[in-house]
């Protein structure tokens, strides 16, 4: 059996080496065929070329991903930054704090979606200068808070968890309350504790506020749906969140400089 | 017949070479007796061997031939190369086992124009592809190798006769 798969491959060498002897005749001796053979070789060569370079282009993705992220992570630091001059050089209220986000980009490495207490781990810890309580934002949206911080990694509680629960406003200048995920579906959250004076408008679009001092302020976050009223004294509003966490890999963590404790006030 | 065997072989590339310099039936027909020589290679002879001895008779076709140089080599080796397989697929494994020479006489008229049929479609298949160059269309090919195919493999079967190696 081998002696046979031996001579076949003998033969199949054999038949190369002459049929690319016949061709280099065809290629030397005429013109038309000279042409001809030049332009399949071309198309052939240009075929392995591209395909070489899809497969680089291919690998290549999840750099060119992470460095998008990056560069939209900054342009978003930048925008909010003049945000807040343009707010405090037209005389509008003027947010101290906006312009004192550090944004560090991050990649996922775990996170859950399947229960009621989701968490999230990050590849960036204490070495990158991540503390606990700052948060962990996406381009439309917020993702979570970091709880706990090692030396290269953070572990933090992300929006789909019924525990944690932001600051929001609707519109730009409308009412402030707290936003938690509704534990139904996974990009549903429930804006809770609004007065019962206030009208909210089915689509408004629902930002954070800022006043947490873990979020910078203005960061979209869904549009509101559906309201009810709670115990005949306040009223609930579905809000249809922008972020798909299924398609989520890279974010930033957000950390405030302008803290000055605020933290332990708050606590 | 067996002594003349190579004689006949010489003589039948002379015909082949005058067929393509004097024989012109217009540019859809091509008569080739390539094939046939290939198929009438004692079976004795290992695949290898039998390639070296196409090289060399499609390169003297061509060398003496007003035509291009590697044409028919280009055409003639995959048939060279394909030859046990169509000689098994045609008329069984049992001709390599007891090691029977291919004729009308042994095999039968049907085996033998079809595996002149096979191996002239193959030759012709690629020669008329690499004839035209990119320069043809592909009904004209088609039609070409068609036609080419279809008399040229009945001309085969008339002269296999001489090949035959039987007395």
């Amino acid at each position: 059996m081998a002696g046979k798969r031996n001579s076949t491959l003998i033969n199949a060498v054999i038949f190369i080496v002459l049929e690319f002897a016949a061709i280099f005749m065809l290629y030397s001796t005429r013109s038309l065929q000279n042409i001809w053979i030049n332009k399949a070789t071309h198309r052939v060569l240009g075929l392995i070329w591209q395909g070489g370079e899809n497969i680089k282009s291919y690998f290549g993705l999840r750099e060119k991903n992470r460095a998008l992220s990056e560069e939209n992570i900054r342009l978003s630091e930048a925008l909010r930054r003049l945000q807040g001059q343009k707010s405090a050089l037209t005389g509008a209220v003027a947010d101290t704090l906006t312009g004192h986000y550090k944004y560090t980009p991050a990649t996922i490495v775990k996170m859950s979606r399947n229960s009621q207490h989701n968490y999230i781990i990050l590849d960036k810890g204490s070495a990158d200068g991540i503390s606990p309580k700052s948060g962990i934002v996406a381009a439309n949206g917020v993702v979570g808070i970091v709880e706990a911080v090692d030396e290269r990694f953070c572990y933090g509680i992300t929006l789909q968890n019924v525990l944690v629960s932001v600051s929001a406003r609707i519109g730009h200048h409308g009412a402030v309350s707290p936003l938690e995920w509704s534990g139904r579906r996974s990009n549903l959250a429930v804006l809770k504790d609004i007065p019962m004076h206030i009208e909210v408008a089915k689509g408004d679009t629902v930002w954070t506020s800022g006043f947490s001092g873990i979020f910078p302020p203005d960061i979209p976050l869904g549009l509101t749906g559906k309201s009810r009223t709670v115990d005949g004294s306040v009223k609930e509003v579905e809000v249809e969140l922008f972020l798909d966490f299924s398609a989520l890999r890279y974010v930033a963590i957000v950390d405030n400089q302008n803290d000055y404790g605020m933290g332990g006030f708050e606590e | 017949m067996r002594k003349h065997y190579r004689l006949i072989y010489f003589l039948l590339v002379v015909v082949q070479v005058m067929l393509g310099n004097l024989l012109n039936l217009g540019p859809y027909i091509i008569i080739s007796l390539l094939p046939l020589l290939i198929l009438s290679i004692p079976i004795k002879h290992n695949d290898a061997a039998i390639m070296l001895i196409t090289f060399a008779t499609a390169f003297t076709v061509d060398f003496f031939t007003h035509g291009i140089l590697g044409l028919s080599v280009v055409a003639l080796l995959p048939v060279a190369f394909l030859r046990r397989w169509i000689i098994v697929l045609v008329f069984g494994s049992e001709v390599y086992s007891r090691g029977e020479d291919i004729s009308v006489k042994k095999q039968g008229l049907v085996k033998m124009i079809l595996s002149l049929l096979i191996a002239t479609a193959i030759f012709f298949a690629i020669y008329v592809w690499v004839d035209a160059a990119g320069t043809r269309s592909f009904g004209f090919n088609l039609l070409r190798w068609f036609l080419s195919t279809l008399i040229s493999a009945p001309v085969q079967l008339l002269l296999s006769g001489l090949l035959d190696m039987e007395d």
